[in-house]
């Protein structure tokens, strides 16, 4: 879902720049003060963790591939604000040190992985955990992840390059991911459980996300 | 609220072992995702509108694609991947203690 530069528009990359920097300014305001000792460590693993599965390109039967995005999954164990900085960290790395994503396009990329897919998922994380924990994070990773492909579609539909294909582009990006997304939901639950399992039972440190 | 429990110690220490797991696993990763040759999405809407010609390469990066120079390819991303993963780790408790206030 990383977009290369040379797809967008250079006002739709100067907008989602301006945006994503908005944005951070925001929600390091937010996550300012907030963050223990214990808190650090999980910010700085859960950002370790989300880059080393994004590593992972998933072959899926049909002819697609995808890899784990993460956003919903830090936003519900680290807390919204926080967990979008921590994926925002993995997209800055992976431009600047690997070319992955355009560096003009950094902005769309943050706006789309670390914003979108983090604040919804949190959102249909929030909007179901009292009915059933573990369905509200599989949902909250395949909403989440639907939603940031939806806003990558929409920022390239718009595009020159794509031809203002706008339906055709979002329909590729949003059904595309609505289908790849039940392996992010699948994945987001396995990384809860699995950082849940690591850290024990017995809760030292409440944080804004998820007892899984 | 509810919240994810650290109560036993050494909890960062198995968690960044599951991350190294995800990291050792990464050469196989490639290595599959070239024997079957899929695409993303993303790549399939810009084949679908004839857009692929348009993408540039401004920063590749000192590890362009998750390679290292000199390399073989799935070495090469074994390492872009340890190196990439010690950089975020880095990047994000550096950004973390720059937030704390006490």
């Amino acid at each position: 879902m990383h977009t290369p530069d040379g797809f967008l528009h250079p006002w739709m990359a100067a907008l989602f720049l301006a945006l994503a920097a908005a944005w951070a300014a925001f929600a390091v305001r937010r996550a300012r003060g907030t963050l223990t000792e214990s808190r650090l460590r999980l910010f700085s693993v859960v950002s370790a963790g989300v880059f080393a599965a994004q590593l992972l390109n998933w072959p899926i039967p049909g002819g697609t591939s995808a890899h784990f995005v993460g956003g919903a999954f830090a936003a519900i164990v680290l807390g919204p604000h926080l967990g979008a900085l921590s994926v925002a960290v993995v997209v800055v790395v992976q431009a600047l040190a690997f070319g992955d994503g355009g560096l003009f396009a950094l902005g769309a990329n943050v706006w789309n992985m670390a914003v979108v897919e983090a604040y919804v998922g949190y959102a249909v994380y929030r909007a179901l955990a009292d009915r059933s924990e573990p369905l509200a994070v599989v949902a909250a990773g395949w909403i989440g992840v639907t939603a940031a492909a939806l806003s990558a579609g929409l920022q390239l539909g718009l595009s020159p390059a794509f031809g203002y294909e706008l339906l055709t582009v979002a329909s590729v990006m949003a059904g595309g991911h609505l289908l790849l997304g039940i392996g992010e939901g699948l994945g987001t639950l396995a990384a809860v459980r699995f950082l849940s399992t690591a850290g024990g039972d017995d809760r030292v440190d409440a944080v804004e996300g998820v007892r899984a | 609220m509810t919240g994810v429990s650290f109560a036993r110690r050494g909890w960062s220490r198995r968690a960044l072992l599951g991350v190294l797991v995800l990291v050792a696993l990464s050469p196989a990763f490639a290595w599959g995702a070239d024997a079957v040759g899929y695409a993303e999405p993303l790549d399939n809407a810009a084949e679908a509108t004839g857009a692929t010609a348009a993408e540039t390469t401004i920063n590749p990066g000192a590890f362009p694609e998750y390679s290292v120079s000199g390399v073989g390819p799935y070495l090469g991303t074994l390492l872009a991947g340890i190196v990439g993963t010690g950089l975020t780790f880095a990047a994000a408790a550096g950004l973390g203690r720059a937030l704390r206030t006490d």
